[in-house]
């Protein structure tokens, strides 16, 4: 099992009330495992997902990654358990502007003990993994946004990561470029890389092997 | 429209209250800054101005170098004036002055003396020459006669009364009895007569209508008719050299000839000076007043340039870093059909508004730091509020101030594109990055350059205060005026020896501070009569325990000595004396000189000693020569006091001081505050730099702080990528931190050798001065990088430490 959630809550409190952003969340994913989150805007779809990456907090129930209790860590051990295991895969993209293709693969390297020719190796790696050799000297306003994606994804791999999370990896894509975008996911999929995916589209979640739905922060 | 844009402005300026503030902090500290210093500056440059004919009235100068050193004089010869009054019809008036010093007055019967500073013997042309109007007295016979003087209103009123005083006798020095024929307003705090209370009539000095081309003791100043050209009176002054003064010098050497003169390297020239020049040019021996040297003024001036350059720059920085903020209303105003001119024009009367609230903010600030700077640089100096010029001049600068800061962010703002902003293109929109870069440099240049300069004045002036002076200048104390006490000096220093705390006495009218002096030339008895071996030194007067309480070193000889006999006619001199006479210590021993010139039998004095150098001039100067006699008068006494309780001893003194001198006044100084006194200047001149140095870096880190607000802003979403990615707090404030860094390194490595060289250019005018050593340019280095690391320290932490979901939310 790779995580698990019991009975999670998180709030905000508005006015003196709790507004609740996630409501009794229960869910356990195994390892290799392809889900597809789905629900209107202001369900928690993202909330529940940075929960999981562990860049939010919750205010009530337990999570436990790969039998690690999250609630009761500290910050700096949940930091080393997401840089490890999590790669994380955003709408729009967020590669850094000012960095070509290259550099932008290469950075979450930077941020772990790799030396400069693993991290050459593993960059050109991914470039040769995802066709995108031919791109590495290129900034990313000179790519297309389905390119930029890709890139995207690459990054979130480089490290080699259990889990990947995408927040709406299509929703700035056309059809033909969400379409790759998704063709991809499924086969790291079948690589073994766990993915969870927030998404609106029926089409897109239908790649995933299980759907969740949210609706006002509660599974239905 | 107007009404729109001040509508709008205010509201953005509202909306924004940090870089608001650090905007108008920052531009109005660089304001009030430059205001004082230009204040300043305004006094310094209108000395002497308020004379009706100033424009027309002139000093005459001359420079000697006759026998020993070439000497810059203010003073010239008694009957130069009577020569001046015959020799040229464009002259209308010519007035010397005799300056004396300080003097003790009181009324003929009364027993007490009441001491004035600054006295002068002057001629009656006085009135006219500077236009001066009585208070009282008659003008056209005021310094008529001998024996008469004249008193300013403060000093009439510390004696008399305004309206009492005329014909009041008053007792001068212990001495002759004048009479006071006038009163008149007590001169400007800028004018070269500014301490001067008592003015004596000319013909009371004897020595003035004396026909001696030899000695130089008269400050002539000069007044054109109008119109006249003061290039005409050059050529035939500067012959007054073959008309006038070598006949008179064939008095006491026969046979000088002008081309004498040349052929051994010798020379006197005259020259002139406008009297409103006075304060700011000239430097030479014995000035009327105490004069401000121009090169601090260039100094000032660039100081409150850099103040408003910095603030300016600071308000460009914030200003076009802001305009990511504003990058959308251009791109929504744009698209809504504003032109550019509109567009330039908002930005405008935002950047108005902004140095019009700091214009009002700086005005406060002057208003309450105006004392305070006052006392700084001795000045009594108030802001012309009521002056319509005064306005005119600050509204006009400020909003040429406000175009110039204002026009490069309007125009920067004005060229946005609206389709990429409007697409939120984010970073890449808003360029000007380098502009903005380059501009934090050069403000930090300015700081490290100031850091520097600050260091090198204040190692100075610690140099300075700590060098040997080849005597010993502390625990003495120098009581004034012992004349007074007429035949009972002696008896006064002996019961002062008496006391227990005093280590030793000595009576003597100079001692090694800087002061006026003047040289006598000394002719060697073996010589020939030419001027060749004639050397000039200043002659001291002393007494046998002179050289034992200063502390001096002899290196040759012996020491004045009640035992060994009749010292009188025997003198010591100094190193830089028996250099001059070609001989080494030893062999000056037994020489004999002498400063009767001209006479059937001249007075020999013999050398028994030689004393070790000592400053008695400023370090800028260097040693001269100088003898030590026993013979003439000795006004004053120095008194060297054990460590202890100085003001016990003090008032120890001046009891002994009321026994022998009863009624009269007891003054009294400390050597060493004599001493420090005197680099007041340069003293100045450091706090003045320390203040203005903090105020730069202050300005400086507004801007960068700022600067490093609107860098992390702008950054957020890179720093969230980072982060989710596994960057660290620590990483990424430091990689925040270091791009600032860079710039300032660049700035140290531009500011430190500018520094070195524009700093050991000022030393140069130090004779005795320090090497700039490494460790300066390393503490500025060291000074600069902890003050940005603190600045932008903080905001860098700040932005690593948010929380990356935020700033990745995608709306």
């Amino acid at each position: 099992m790779l995580l698990q959630l019991n009975n999670i809550f998180k709030w905000v409190q508005q006015g003196g009330q709790r507004v609740f952003l996630l409501k009794d969340i229960n869910l356990q994913v195994e390892e290799g495992e392809f889900i597809s989150i789905m629900g209107p805007s202001g369900s928690g779809k993202s909330t529940l997902l940075n929960v999981i990456g562990m860049l939010d907090d919750f205010d009530e129930g337990e999570y436990s990654f790969l039998d690690d209790p999250i609630h009761q860590l500290k910050e700096k051990h949940r930091a080393k358990l997401y840089k490890e295991y999590i790669g994380f895969v955003f709408q729009s993209y967020h590669l850094i502007d000012e960095l070509t293709v290259y550099e932008n693969l290469e950075m979450p390297l930077l941020y772990k003990k790799h030396s400069g020719a693993e991290r050459k190796a593993m960059v050109a790696d991914m470039l040769d993994r995802f066709n995108i050799v031919g791109k590495k000297d290129l900034f990313p306003a000179q790519l297309s946004g389905g390119q930029q994606q890709i890139v995207g994804v690459a990054r979130a791999l480089i490290t080699k990561p259990k889990l990947i999370l995408a927040d709406e990896p299509t929703g700035n894509l056309n059809s033909t470029q969400g379409e790759e975008i998704m063709q991809l996911f499924k086969q790291l999929n079948d690589e073994g890389v766990t993915i969870i995916q927030v998404t609106h589209s029926e089409k897109n979640a239908a790649y995933g092997k299980r759907i969740i739905n949210l609706l006002d922060g509660r599974m239905v | 429209m107007f009404k729109t844009y001040f509508k709008i402005a205010w509201r953005s300026l509202k909306k924004q209250p940090f870089f608001t503030f650090l905007n108008t902090f920052g531009l109005s500290i660089g304001m009030a800054g430059a205001l004082l210093i230009s204040l300043y500056i305004y006094d310094e440059m209108n000395y002497d101005t308020m004379f009706a004919d100033a424009k027309r009235i002139y000093r005459i100068n001359v420079d000697i170098k006759f026998g020993g050193e070439a000497r810059e004089l203010a003073v010239t010869p008694a009957p130069l004036a009577t020569a001046l009054r015959s020799d040229f019809s464009e002259i209308e008036a010519v007035t010397r002055f005799r300056t004396w010093g300080s003097a003790l007055l009181r009324k003929v019967n009364a027993d007490a003396n009441v001491k004035e500073e600054q006295t002068t013997f002057v001629d009656p042309s006085f009135f006219d020459m500077f236009g001066i109007d009585l208070l009282a007295g008659d003008r056209n016979t005021a310094l008529e006669r001998p024996n008469t003087l004249i008193l300013t209103k403060t000093a009439a009123e510390k004696h008399f009364g305004i309206n009492k005083a005329i014909g009041q006798n008053v007792r001068f020095n212990n001495d002759k009895i004048y009479t006071v024929t006038g009163v008149i307003d007590d001169f400007p705090q800028n004018s070269f007569l500014r301490n001067h209370t008592v003015f004596m009539s000319m013909l009371s000095y004897a020595d003035s209508e004396i026909v001696n081309w030899g000695g130089n003791n008269y400050q002539t100043f000069i007044k054109l008719i109008p119109n006249a050209d003061i290039n005409d009176i050059q050529a035939p002054l500067r012959g007054f050299l073959g008309k006038y003064v070598i006949p008179g010098v064939q008095q006491f050497i026969p046979g000088v000839t002008e081309e004498q003169l040349k052929v051994a390297g010798d020379y006197l020239v005259y020259s002139t000076i406008p009297l409103t020049d006075i304060h700011l040019n000239s430097h030479r021996v014995a000035e009327v007043s105490a004069n401000n040297d121009i090169q601090s003024i260039y100094i000032l001036s660039f100081i409150a340039v850099f103040l408003i350059v910095l603030a300016a720059v600071n308000f460009m920085n914030l200003s076009t870093a802001q305009s990511l903020k504003r990058a959308k209303e251009v791109g929504v105003r744009k698209t809504l059909g504003s032109n550019k001119t509109e567009l330039i024009r908002q930005f405008l009367v935002e950047s108005g508004l902004i140095t019009f609230l700091s214009l009002a903010l700086a005005t406060v600030m002057a208003v309450v730091a105006l004392p305070f700077f006052n006392s700084l640089a001795d000045k009594d100096i108030s802001i012309p509020f009521l002056s319509p010029i005064f306005w005119l001049i600050l509204i006009g600068s400020v909003i040429l101030l406000g175009l110039f800061s204002g026009g490069y962010p309007a125009f920067f703002m004005s060229r946005f594109s609206p389709v990429k902003v409007l697409k939120g293109g984010g970073q890449s929109s808003v360029g000007g990055g380098n502009v903005r870069n380059s501009l934090v440099v050069f403000q930090f240049s300015i700081s490290v350059f100031l850091i520097v300069s600050t260091l090198v004045v204040y190692q100075q002036l610690k140099f300075i205060q700590g060098k040997d002076l080849g005597f010993s200048k502390d625990q003495v104390l120098i009581v004034n005026d012992v004349f007074v006490t007429g035949n009972k000096a002696n008896t006064f220093k002996e019961e002062i020896k008496q006391l227990g705390f005093v280590k030793n006495a000595t009576l003597s009218s100079y001692f090694p501070t800087p002061s006026n002096r003047s040289d006598t030339t000394f002719k060697p008895e073996e010589g020939n009569s030419s001027h060749e071996n004639a050397i000039s030194m200043q002659t001291w007067n002393v007494d046998y325990d002179y050289v034992s309480t200063m502390d001096f070193k002899m290196v040759a000889g012996r020491d004045f000595n009640r035992e060994v006999g009749n010292d009188s006619t025997n003198i010591i001199v100094n190193e830089t004396a028996v250099a001059n006479m070609g001989f080494s210590p030893e062999e000056a021993l037994g020489k004999r000189y002498t400063s009767t010139l001209g006479e059937e039998n001249p007075q020999y004095f013999t050398i028994i000693g030689v004393v070790k150098d000592f400053h008695f001039d400023t370090l800028k100067e260097g040693i001269e020569a100088l003898s030590l006699r026993l013979q003439g008068q000795k006004n004053a006494m120095a008194i060297k006091l054990e460590a202890g309780n100085f003001s016990n001893s003090i008032s120890s003194i001046e009891r002994v001081w009321n026994t022998v001198a009863p009624g009269q006044p007891f003054d009294y100084y400390f050597m060493e505050d004599s001493f420090n006194d005197t680099y007041q200047a340069e003293q100045r001149l450091g706090k003045i730099f320390i203040i203005f140095t903090i105020l730069s870096i202050l300005i400086a880190c507004l801007g960068l702080f700022g600067l490093a607000a609107f860098n992390a802003e702008k950054r957020t979403k890179e720093i969230g990528i980072r982060k989710v990615l596994g960057a660290s707090i620590r990483q990424i404030s430091y990689k925040l931190s270091l791009d600032f860094l860079k710039l300032v390194a660049i700035s140290i490595l531009i500011s430190l050798p500018l520094g070195w060289f524009i700093m050991n250019k000022w030393l140069e005018d130090f004779s005795y001065r320090i090497d700039i050593s490494w460790w300066v340019f390393v503490l500025a280095a060291v000074l600069a990088i902890v003050i940005s690391i603190i600045t932008v320290g903080y905001q860098s932490i700040k932005a690593a430490i948010a929380n990356p979901v935020k700033s990745l939310r995608t709306e």
